[in-house]
């Protein structure tokens, strides 16, 4: 046996400094390169969210290309080209942001950001030169110069630094942006994990940019604009100590150019006060005159239990940038809009709360029926600092928030109460932090946090309960559906066809169509063609009884003010914006009508129009909604006669016995042929 | 091997005719809906419930018939308008088809419905359950509504002489092993007295089987004239004719019958209506159904103790066998510990997998083996 020494010799012989570079030229699948497609996906995502980032941070309305081309050498390359038109990146600068890893303006500062490490783009970079051995071409050009700079940048793995190859200047024939191109071994998809779904995917949560895809066999995509506001650009804010690492104190201690300690705290740091600061020096132990960079060790442990424990102002939120309600749903509208999704929940964004030292906020858009597949599990759309999560769906903690959330209660099919429901509904959700809880580098999905998990909850369910008032109101419409399909088709032919058996005249089918639909029911019908724009409502008693109802109009002012009205109401508020009649005694099956024409120049649409009816129970009503208690109309008769709308008793009740035609067919099956 | 108890089966039902009044119970139906929509009732009708748990054990036939539970088909509802519409559409073509002396297929009957308007059927099941219904509701046949199946031709192999009456009124005398091709003798729809007579049999039992291969495989090897069996092809689910031919040579020529099939959970299926009617038809199983048919195979035990090339059952087959274990006719001990067997075991078998010792191993071994032990032979 060879003696220990020589060994550990051996062993240190081997021993050398690995560069960065090195360990993710061997670690690809961290950074999401492992394979054709994700690399290409990857290599895109890093670009877009660079280029969104610099548009943003120089307050121009992001403008992007990307160019997805087949490369003439070889059948499993691409190329690939991101142009924006930001603010232009600095000649001497170049080098670095796109060939040198965890270089960054980014990564020691607290706010809400896309990129983060400064690993992404320069990461593209190695892959293209790894795969194709072609250096990366950048074209930039800032405001102030008046040609754009061009280098060929290849990274120098072992020392993890650029390499200029070449380097030109260029006349563009733009003012400011820059334009990356690579080319690098990957393969083009369409569908799930597709670069393109990415770009819808950041399309709609980043309105206010424009994004054109051309794919490598020429189809352009073009995401219009949809906003022309910037996002609020997040302001900067020093760290908070409840969300600091021993090792990240270490690091501020040790560069701090402040003089004292107390200075440091009071000044560096987020909402520690001047008295928090003393009260956190007492207790560490420390002098408040002691100099930042000589505290070590034990002392400074003691240093970060004081802060954590000495309660101090809760971050501040100014850091985060949540897309807001508006911006979601006009998002949603522009790039689904080929869907066309019956509903639009009004978006959800929850108020700014912390966890650990970050302030996180959740927001959540809901989409519903349209082109949306019924038969599939909701589809998810997980956004993360406004950059979508297309990987790692099922091991994320927005999945699991809606997994765990019962969406029976709010009208959608979901197996035993948990997993995702099913139906034609689409969630989006984002989660705006200056620190993610990501599960891993590769920045795929969420770690479960208890913090996170309730404010997801909360927002889930915010959004459900406007869905399920839409799904009862679609259960309650395609009931009518159903209704007025067996009445008005169905019904005329089953007579007709039993009285010609029967040799018999055709009965008089009043009493059977209220019996069947027993609903007073209102339909309203919006007209333009020549001249104003009219809107009939149609009230019809399909109930067995006789009835006299009061209506009554609710509608923006402006609308009520150009509107004139036949019969002319018994009453209006112009200030509430109401308007109120009753209706001559209908007896069964009898209708009758309102108009409303509009002077010229006023829109008006169906939803503008809230109609409430007096005089039948909600049981029996279809079209409208009962009159709500808030209206301080006095109409004692109204109210009484609506109390006494007892639901008769059916004399046909087929209560207690068994739908026929929805009895279990299940026998059927298999067990008899012909 | 589970072994079914004989039962012996009484009275032999008397078949049915296009009877003179065959069409008066449907205008009687057209009569009460009329009355219905003339007093403002919403329109409905009440029909005995054709699931598993409306079936019941009739003691003196046998077999299992309709219970008692009924349902409703009211205009109440969209399914059930358009069922009442459909009926009336339906009456109105087979009274039509009354007076002008015409028949027609089921399938026809599913095309016709194309000018129905509202009423048109969207599958070919729909239109058939409609038919079935009609029957229940009439008490009368689908043929005396002059609505008939297509020729499917289940065949017979064997010594079995019958006079058929075909189309053109010719009477023909046939022996269904000596008179037919490879292919056997083919059964019409109508296989009734006034169509099909029996003249003569030298056979001792009857074998039913599922599957064509298999009844190729026991006529090639002789299996029909060594044993004295005729063979029937059922063709997966029997038809109605190949079942009431079945029932017809159990009760007039006394001949027992074995049921030979795959060993999985539809063949129990199969059996179930062979012997006990089935769910769908339930309203004339005493017409249809044999109770003295046994099961042969192949059983869940078959398949381990003849180790027997086998496939694992598929998330529809436990589904089927589940479904089983709450059928009422598969109620007794024997199928239960059957099913239960299956389940725990995982597996299924096809008839011909016995083809895994060899092509004779069926006729000289296994059926010999299982009819032996059945006391068949």
């Amino acid at each position: 046996m060879a003696p220990a020494r020589t060994i550990a010799e051996q062993l240190a012989s081997k021993q050398r400094e690995i560069s960065v570079a090195e360990f993710f030229e061997r670690n690809r699948q961290i950074l999401g390169f492992d394979n054709p497609q994700r690399a290409l996906l990857t290599t895109v995502k890093e670009a877009v969210d660079n280029s969104l980032d610099a548009a943003e941070e120089a307050g121009v309305l992001p403008e992007l290309m990307v160019e997805i081309a087949k490369d003439a050498d070889s059948p499993d390359r691409l190329r690939v080209a991101v142009t924006d038109n930001g603010p232009g990146i600095l000649r001497r600068e170049v080098p670095n942001v796109f060939a040198r890893l965890l270089y960054g303006s980014r990564f020691h500062s607290n706010r809400q950001a896309r990129g983060q490490q400064g690993i992404g783009i320069s990461a593209a970079v190695l892959y293209a030169a790894l795969t194709t051995a072609r250096p990366a071409r950048i074209t930039t050009k800032v405001e102030e110069e008046d040609a754009a700079h061009v280098l060929e940048l290849l990274i120098d793995t072992q020392k993890n630094a650029p390499r200029v190859t070449r380097e030109d200047v260029l006349i563009w024939d733009r003012p400011h942006g820059t334009r990356i191109e690579l080319a690098l071994k990957a393969k083009y998809i369409r569908g799930r994990q597709s670069p393109l779904e990415y770009l819808r995917g950041t399309a709609i949560v980043n309105p206010h940019a424009r994004i054109v895809l051309v794919e490598p066999d020429g189809t352009r995509v073009t995401f219009e604009r949809a906003a022309n506001e910037m996002p609020r650009i997040p302001k900067e804010t020093p760290p908070h100590p409840y969300g600091l690492e021993l090792g990240e104190l270490g690091y501020f201690l040790k560069a701090s150019k402040r003089p004292t300690v107390y200075e440091l705290l009071t000044r560096d740091f987020e909402g520690v006060s001047a008295r928090a600061a003393k009260d956190v020096l007492a207790r560490s132990g420390l002098s408040p005159g002691v100099t930042p960079g000589s505290i070590q060790g034990p002392t400074q442990e003691a240093l970060l239990e004081a802060l954590h424990s000495v309660p101090l102002v809760a971050p501040s939120s100014e850091c985060l940038s949540p897309i807001g309600p508006m911006l979601i749903k006009r998002g949603l509208r522009n790039v689904l809009g080929d869907v066309r999704p019956e509903f639009f929940a009004p978006p959800v964004s929850r108020p700014p709360k912390v966890r650990g030292g970050f302030p996180f906020l959740v927001e959540v858009g809901l989409v519903y029926g349209g082109g949306l597949p019924a038969d599939q599990p909701m589809q998810l759309l997980r956004f993360a600092n406004r950059v979508p999560l297309l990987f790692q769906q099922g091991a994320c903690a927005i999945t699991a928030a809606a997994s765990n959330l019962d969406w029976r209660r709010y009208g959608l099919e979901q197996k035993g109460g948990n997993g995702l429901p099913v139906g034609p509904v689409l969630v989006l959700v984002h989660v705006a932090s200056t620190k993610i809880p990501f599960t891993s580098e590769a920045k795929e999905a969420l770690a479960e946090d208890p913090d996170l998990d309730k404010e997801l909850t909360l927002a889930f369910q915010a959004a459900a309960r406007h869905l399920k008032v839409h799904i009862s109101r679609r259960s309650r419409r395609s009931f009518a559906q159903e209704k007025f399909e067996i009445i008005q088709k169905i019904l005329p032919r089953l007579a007709e066809k039993t009285s010609h058996l029967v040799d018999q005249p055709i009965p008089d089918l009043t009493p059977v169509i209220t019996r069947i639909m027993d609903v007073v029911s209102l339909e309203l019908q919006l007209t333009s063609e020549e001249g104003p724009r009219r809107a009939v409502l149609e009230v019809t008693n399909y109930t067995s009884r006789p009835r006299v109802l009061e209506i009554f109009l609710e509608t923006p002012t402006e609308i009520l003010g150009a509107s004139a009205f036949a019969p002319v109401p018994e009453g209006t508020d112009v200030g509430m914006g109401r308007a109120w009649w009753t209706l001559p005694k209908l007896g069964p099956n009898e209708r009758a009508q309102i108009v409303l024409t509009l002077s010229k120049g006023t829109d008006v649409e169906a939803s503008d129009l809230d109609w409430y009816v007096a005089g039948v129970d909600e049981a029996h009503l279809l079209g409208a909604d009962p009159l709500p208690g808030d209206w301080d109309v006095r109409l004692p008769r109204a109210l009484i006669e609506a109390a006494e709308t007892a639901v008769p008793a059916d004399p046909d009740s087929v209560e207690g016995e068994v739908d026929y035609d929805a009895a279990e067919s299940e026998a059927h099956v298999g067990d008899d042929d012909g | 091997m589970p072994r079914r108890a004989k039962r012996t089966s009484a009275t032999t039902t008397d078949e049915p005719k296009i009877r003179a009044d065959a069409l008066r119970p449907t205008l009687d139906l057209a009569q009460q809906i009329y009355g219905q929509l003339s007093l403002g009732e919403i329109p409905r009708m009440r029909l005995p419930l054709r699931t598993k748990q409306n079936i019941a054990f009739q003691m003196r036939e046998g077999v299992w018939r309709l219970g008692k539970a009924m349902g409703t088909r009211s205009a109440r509802k969209l399914d059930g308008a358009l069922m009442l519409l459909r009926t009336f559409y339906l009456v109105d073509f087979i009274n039509e088809m009354a007076r002008d002396n015409k028949t027609s297929t089921l399938r026809e009957l599913y095309y016709i419905s194309e000018g129905w308007q509202e009423g048109k059927f969207h599958s070919e099941d729909e239109s058939n359950l409609l038919v079935e219904d009609l029957e229940v509701l009439c008490e009368r046949l689908r043929e005396d509504f002059r609505l008939h199946p297509e020729e499917n031709g289940a065949s017979v192999i064997g010594d079995l002489t019958i006079r058929e009456r075909n189309r053109k009124g010719l009477v023909k005398k046939i022996n269904c092993r000596d008179d037919v091709g490879d292919g056997g003798y083919a059964l019409p729809s109508n296989v009734e007295k006034e169509k099909i007579e029996f003249v003569s049999s030298g056979a001792k039992f009857i074998v039913a089987i599922e599957c064509g291969g298999m009844v190729d495989r026991l006529a090639e090897n002789g299996f029909d004239e060594r044993h004295r069996a005729l063979l029937i092809h059922l063709k997966g689910q029997p038809a109605r004719s190949t079942r009431r031919f079945l029932k017809r040579l159990n009760e007039e020529l006394h001949l027992p019958v074995v049921v030979f099939t795959d060993g999985d959970p539809w063949s129990f299926r199969i059996f179930a209506s062979v012997a006990y009617g089935a769910i769908k038809t339930a309203h004339i199983s005493q017409y249809l159904a044999t109770p003295s048919a046994e099961f042969l195979g192949v059983t869940a035990s078959d398949i381990e103790n003849y180790e027997l090339p086998s496939d694992r059952l598929t998330d529809q087959d436990v589904r089927a066998l589940q479904a089983e274990l709450t059928d009422p006719r598969f109620s007794t001990a024997d199928w239960r510990s059957e099913i239960d067997l299956m389940l725990k075991n995982g597996k299924k078998a096809e008839q011909q997998s016995l083809a895994k010792y060899g092509l004779n191993y069926v006729t000289d071994h296994y059926l010999p083996e299982k009819l032996t032990e059945m006391g068949v032979l």
